[in-house]
């Protein structure tokens, strides 16, 4: 069988900054930030007092009151984010052959709060037993096999976790999948929910998050510029409908564009530290795949994650594969780090800037620092500019890289 | 307290179900409540009653057969 090129043609998103991919977009255009101080009652014992959270998601629009009570937010968010890409695809689930329809989805957390809830019942409040439910709301696949679930998917359905890269590494493979003919459509993306008490205290202690701004609270996350100091933690869903080629043009898809390239691979020289050689490695592999020179691209959304040291090795990575003179942006300036859904959630954005031929901002942006002096669209996004190839980077906790490339279709 | 009214209550607010279709003569099929969803009304019951429900007694049909098995534990644990 011949290899066959794959379709993106549904978008889903739930984000801090908006919880469709039309308003999402336009808030990363405006450069409006869903970075705010926490207001739950547990804030007042963290030294980092900033997420970029959703505080519009109403479980009750969406699933009737018992199945919203055992389902994990992450779960909730996925499910919400598929259904809105199934939408936005315009797939008929009644007629097609749901046997050929698969889920990838990529989580870092999985059901963080139920987690938690779990061990605050145990050991603070010396419950003596779990809710029935905890295992099967808690456990990393549970997002990925309700989307299957809910939808009637009996194709392929894993779950990747692989910390900030997961999503990335779930729609490379799920693009896999239907180029390899093992299924027509996919669902790929990633959810995150993990911004409880406990976690965003363990990530406290690793010393990446970012001070607070101290005159707003909103610009803390400043990707690439000389003052960054950290990340901000945030939560959301990003799905993707990926779909066989032929297929899409047959039953006259809008189609956002064609992946053209994937590659991952991992650094296998720290935890926690990046490489220069391991993220190289995966923008090359991207690259091959795809038979493009790294002049042909248009746009490259970065990981850009705000940490002294990532930013530094990716802007001296990207020199080193792609040159000084392709557009990068950050856009997790503006939504924050969403671990295992920030990866699709920016695809998503690299898509909608194709529809749009227009590129999003890294926010934020004060003054280049030494050795990160590339093109990073400070504060102010570009309008009616050719937007046809795409790279989307991503790198993870652990080593693990995921580069995709994807264009616009004529 | 009442083991069916609490019943009742238990399962007219975790499911919107009008207390009236909560008879005793209800099979948790007709009330379209899995056997997952069962054992979080057990749960639930175990903790309003201050029980325990062996693992091996929760193959339950209808509401009465819950309704038999809590009054019957619930006057066996309390000896």
């Amino acid at each position: 069988m011949s290899l066959r090129c794959v379709a993106v043609t549904g978008l889903g998103v739930l984000s801090p900054i908006g919880n469709n991919p039309k308003l999402f977009f336009q808030n990363l255009m405006a450069g409006q930030s869903g970075v705010k101080k926490i207001n739950a009652p547990f804030a007042d014992d963290l030294d980092c007092k900033i997420a970029a959270y959703i505080d519009d998601f109403e479980p009750l629009d969406h699933f009737v009151k018992n199945k919203a009570a055992t389902m994990d937010r992450v779960t909730q968010f996925a499910v919400v984010a598929s259904q809105q890409a199934i939408n936005d695809a315009g797939l008929d689930l009644e007629k097609e052959d749901l046997e050929r329809i698969g889920i990838y989805l990529g989580t870092g957390m999985g059901g963080a709060a139920s987690i938690e809830e779990g061990y605050i019942r145990l050991y603070r409040e010396n419950a003596k037993r779990l809710k029935p439910f905890t295992v099967l709301m808690a456990m990393n696949n549970a997002a990925g096999s309700q989307v299957a679930l809910d939808f009637g998917f009996t194709g392929p359905d894993l779950t990747f976790c692989t910390a900030c890269s997961s999503s990335s590494i779930a729609i490379g493979e799920a693009m896999r999948q239907i180029r390899h003919g093992y299924a027509d459509v996919m669902l790929a993306g990633g959810s995150e929910a993990l911004l409880t008490f406990g976690t965003i205290k363990a990530w406290e202690a690793l010393r990446t998050l970012a001070d607070e701004d101290q005159t707003d609270p909103s610009k803390s996350c400043k990707p690439f510029s000389s003052d960054r100091s950290g990340l901000v933690l945030g939560e959301g869903a990003g799905i993707v409908v990926l779909e066989d080629m032929e297929k899409a043009i047959a039953r006259g898809a809008h189609i956002y564009a064609e992946i053209i390239g994937f590659g991952s691979s991992n650094d296998s020289s720290h935890v926690t530290q990046p490489s220069i050689e391991g993220q190289t490695r995966a923008m090359r592999k991207a690259l091959n795949e795809a038979g493009i020179q790294p002049s042909q691209l248009d746009y490259i959304n970065a990981h850009g994650t705000g940490t002294k040291l990532n930013d530094s090795t990716e802007a001296a990575s990207i020199s080193k594969v792609c040159g000084t003179g392709i557009p990068i942006s950050s856009t997790k300036s503006l939504h924050g780090h969403i671990m295992g859904a920030t990866a699709a959630i920016e695809f998503i954005a690299c898509m909608m800037a194709i529809k749009e031929q227009s590129l999003p901002p890294t926010a934020n942006f004060t003054s280049p620092d030494e050795g990160c002096e590339l093109d990073f669209i400070p504060n102010i996004g570009r309008k009616n500019v050719r937007v046809h190839t795409i790279m989307s980077n991503s790198f993870a906790f652990g080593g693990t890289s995921g580069v995709l490339i994807a264009k616009k279709i004529s | 307290m009442d083991t069916l009214k609490t019943l009742q209550e238990i399962i007219s607010n975790k499911f919107d179900k009008p207390i009236e279709e909560i008879t005793m003569e209800a099979t948790f099929e007709s009330l379209e409540i899995d056997s997952l969803d069962t054992f979080d009304i057990i749960f639930d019951a175990e903790e309003k009653f201050g029980i325990k429900v062996p693992n091996d007694e929760v193959d339950i049909k209808t509401i009465a057969d819950v309704v038999q098995l809590l009054d019957r534990l619930r006057a066996e644990q309390a000896k």
